[in-house]
């Protein structure tokens, strides 16, 4: 009873001092691509997505129904960092829902104004509006209107003590006039969040920790991340001893605002709360530590960049290159691929559940693909061929009686190598009884088929890794070998494990396709998501390496081409492969008859 | 009936008339120069650059400006050889030849320009060897003619390196026989001066509609497979010259132009908006 009365009135004071307007609520996910398109438009980093940024504290005075709710300790504020372009989840400040969309859109050409000059916050948020409202007529022309509403929405300076209320004062003249305010008057609390403006750096003093690239084989598929939601976080190294102090229930969270550096033993629990839970925290300290339990959370953190081992690796196997964005480099020897042939593959048929779809597909490859080529000017053929006629009329020469056109069989002069992604992602399930990893075994044997039905060159290669001295290659065809009972075997055989280190991959793929004769050379990747190591290998570095690993490969006179699942891919494929370079299937099972008519599409 | 057989006619030759004015064309660098020593030197010139970006309007100026006639031919990915020298028709006395638009430049001098020449056929590209080397023949083997090409001829070609199939591109020995100009966009003053020639459009809006391009222009590779062109900046220039709205001649003639997906042509439109208010 005491609990239910204590919930009715906690509803009933957060709602009165709610000064949102949930009716006029504009999601992040309904406009993130657009977001993105104008972020780009007005000069932002390509390598950049938009995500769901964690909501920020601040010190800015609230009423009394703000404190006695628990309210509005914190706000939703947008900001850049190298990683990603970080905008409010939703946005219901405003009464009309196409004021909080204009200010999404405001938000994001903001964040595309040049940020390099390290202007202090104020300076900086000035000086970007003033220069959006100079260049763009239509931006200044909603800005207008979004500083009238957000001035309605502040407190008003009558109801503030004197100090506060110069400070307001100050605020909502920089927001009238931008740029006419050079420093603002101190007070004892500090403003209300300038929603307009992009957030204040952080300056959470943060711990650098260098860890051992350990064999972290802990990935968790069962942890859910709800959300995609970004949080403020720090690494923080655990304190060396035996023997714990409490026994940590991970409840216990919510009153864990600030980390305490104390060992605490971890035990299970099944409460569901935990993502509410962490968003009731400021900021969130991790820390390595040797026990698992059973269940977890998985978030993405804003965690400060780790110590990297760059150290080049020195052994007699294959060794590859590796992209640093951050310091502009091709590091040489960061990554070890090593060749892993399938054993134990006892020769196979094909799976019976594919063979009317195979002879499908040789049916409609005879149409598609142009392997016929007309011959003009035959002894013999199916048509007439009116040019050499009329010349034969025209000379009246005797001699020249080839008057048939006529069709041949077209010699293709490429290479292709098919590099499929093997990591443990694929393991997921893409329907009922239907793994990712069986869509891609069943693509394999298909576009196997097809390939040594129309005779094109072709290779496949399947790749995963476990950080940057594993990356293991399984050749299941190689150019040189014949398409056969032993190769779907091999095929058959394929299993998903550890991660994507694409870049070292697609680096390795090009040296084999680089010595082919062909006069065009084909490589298609066959991804289900970003690159991904368990080491620093995320995220933009990630992207970036596999980048530059596609340019070089460009730059080789190679065509890559990327087919991907991953319905997210819009937002960083294009700055891989190109615009035109890569597609994503909407539905897995889907892909192995979508792969044979893309390589038609793209060779005929 | 027997004479006709020999009866080999050639076309008229065309008339050159020097007196039009050049179609305006400003100038980037020195690439006018370079098109002129190209000419006096019976140099073949290649040009490369994005669609929309002045390349045809750079041909026809330079026609003009040398008081030569232009034969423009858009390449496509069914014409032959014949399309570019030539072929026999047949009339109610037999058979005559009629000249192709490069014979014809051949034989009576003027610019051949061969419009996006990575989509004509690979042997249609063969048959310009002889004739944009020293050599400057056109082997006809039709009518067992080798013509030797009039001092004034000049041939031309162009292509848009960004737009390529996956297994189109211009072979490297076909390439090298040209002297090479490359086009990009021309600068944002420059561009808003020709958007304002080409339209009569206010300095403002000319100003305004070249930032909404390279807003886009930004996009390119991202979002957009191709990136607007100064064409669309004058087609939306015009149209918001005879008195369209903006932002609706921009949709229009812009945004809708760029992409058929709808949430990239609402993206745009988003970008139009802030360019231009409402």
């Amino acid at each position: 009873m005491e609990e239910k009365v204590g919930l009715a009135w906690h509803r009933l004071v957060t709602h009165w001092a709610n000064n949102r307007f949930p009716d006029a609520a504009v999601n992040l996910s309904q406009l993130s691509r657009a977001t993105a398109i104008l972020f780009r438009a007005l000069g932002g980093n390509h390598a950049l997505m938009v995500q769901a940024g964690s909501a920020t504290l601040h010190q800015a005075r609230r009423n009394w129904l703000q404190i006695l709710a628990g309210s509005d300790r914190k706000e939703d504020l947008a900001w850049v960092d190298h990683e990603a372009l970080r905008l409010p989840p939703i946005i219901d400040y405003y009464s009309d829902a196409a004021l909080n969309r204009k200010l999404y859109f405001w938000l994001a050409a903001l964040c595309a104004v040049d940020n390099r000059t390290h202007l202090p916050w104020l300076q900086h948020n000035q000086q970007a509006t003033q220069w959006l409202i100079e260049n763009y007529p239509g931006l200044a022309a909603d800005y207008t209107q979004l500083v009238q509403a957000e001035i309605r929405r502040r407190p008003s300076i009558e109801k503030l003590p004197e100090d506060a209320a110069r400070l307001e004062h100050a605020i909502r003249q920089a927001l009238l006039v931008p740029g006419s305010i050079k420093q603002l008057p101190s007070a004892r609390w500090s403003h209300a969040p300038v929603l307009l403006w992009l957030r204040p750096a952080s300056s959470s003093n943060e711990v650098f920790l260098a860890e051992n690239e350990q064999d972290s084989t802990h990935t968790d598929h069962n942890a859910q991340q709800k959300d995609e939601i970004r949080r403020t976080s720090r690494r923080v190294e655990l304190p060396k001893r035996k023997g714990g102090l409490l026994l940590f229930h991970p409840e216990s969270i919510f009153s864990w605002g600030e980390y305490a550096r104390v060992e605490h033993e971890t035990s299970e629990n099944d409460d569901d709360n935990l993502v509410q839970a962490a968003d009731d925290l400021d900021e969130i300290s991790i820390a390595t530590d040797s026990q698992r339990t059973a269940k977890s959370l998985r978030m993405t953190l804003e965690l400060p960049t780790r110590h990297i081992d760059t150290s080049a690796l020195g052994s007699d196997e294959m060794l590859l290159p590796e992209w640093d964005y951050r310091t502009r480099e091709r590091r040489i020897n960061q990554c070890c691929v090593k060749l892993q042939p399938m054993a134990n593959n006892a020769p196979c048929a094909l799976p019976e559940h594919l063979l009317t779809l195979q002879r499908r597909l040789r049916r409609q490859f005879a149409a598609l693909l142009p392997v016929r080529q007309r011959l003009k000017a035959q002894r013999d053929g199916l048509e007439i061929d009116i040019d050499p006629f009329i010349r034969h009329l025209s000379h009246r020469t005797d001699s020249d009686n080839r008057f048939y056109l006529d069709q041949r069989k077209h010699e293709r002069d490429l290479s292709c190598l098919l590099l499929a992604d093997l990591s443990l992602s694929t393991e997921a399930w893409a329907g009922e009884n239907y793994r990712i990893i069986d869509a891609i075994r069943d693509s394999l044997f298909l576009f196997a088929e097809t390939l040594s039905d129309i005779h094109d060159r072709f290779a496949l290669y399947g790749f995963n890794s476990k950080l940057r001295t594993n990356i293991h290659l399984y050749p299941l065809k190689s150019f040189e070998e014949v398409y056969d009972a032993g190769i779907r075997g091999r095929i058959n055989q394929i299993a998903s494990a550890h991660y994507t280190r694409m870049g070292a991959a697609i680096r390795y793929a090009t040296t084999i396709l680089s010595r082919q004769k062909t006069r065009e050379r084909l490589l298609l990747l066959l991804s289900d998501g970003k690159p991904n190591d368990s080491d620093h290998y995320e995220g933009r570095y990630g992207i970036e390496d596999t980048r530059d690993a596609i340019l070089s490969a460009k730059k080789m006179g190679i065509r890559p081409f990327c087919i991907t699942i991953d319905q997210d891919a819009h937002d960083y494929l294009p700055h891989i492969f190109g615009k035109e370079n890569f597609t994503v299937i909407r539905k897995p099972s889907q892909l192995p008859r979508n792969l044979s008519f893309l390589y038609a599409q793209l060779t005929r | 009936m027997n004479n006709a057989s020999n009866n080999i006619l050639k076309s008229i030759p065309p008339t050159t008339d020097t007196h039009i004015a050049p179609p305006p064309y400003f100038s980037n660098e020195n690439e006018i120069s370079l098109f002129e020593q190209a000419y006096h030197n019976r140099l073949p010139v290649l040009i490369k650059g994005p669609t929309g970006c002045g390349k045809t309007r750079f041909v026809e100026h330079m026609a003009a400006r040398l008081g030569l006639t232009i034969h423009t031919v858009s390449c496509h990915d069914d014409l032959s050889a014949a399309d570019l020298i030539g072929r026999h028709l047949i009339n109610h006395s037999g058979t005559y030849w009629v000249d192709g638009p490069l014979t014809q430049a051949v034989r009576y001098g003027g610019i051949c320009y061969l419009d996006e020449i990575v989509e004509a056929r690979k042997d249609t590209t063969v048959i310009l060897h002889a004739l944009s080397d020293n050599r400057r023949i056109l082997p006809i083997d039709r009518t067992g003619e080798i013509l030797s090409a009039h001092p004034q001829f000049m041939l031309v070609i162009s292509y848009n390196p960004g737009y390529q199939h996956l297994l189109k591109g211009l072979k490297p020995s076909t390439r090298q026989r040209f002297v090479a100009l490359t086009f990009d966009f021309p600068n944002a003053a420059r561009e808003a001066e020709i958007v304002q020639t080409e339209s009569g459009i206010s300095a403002a809006i000319a100003k305004q509609l070249v930032t909404l391009a390279q807003a886009l222009r930004n996009t390119a590779n991202h979002d957009l497979e191709e990136i607007p062109g100064t064409r669309l900046l004058v087609n939306a220039a015009r149209l918001i010259q005879s008195g369209c709205e903006p932002r609706r001649a921009c949709q229009a003639a812009i945004t809708e132009c760029l992409s058929d997906e709808p949430e990239i042509v609402n993206a745009l439109a988003n970008i139009v908006s802030a360019v231009f208010a409402g």
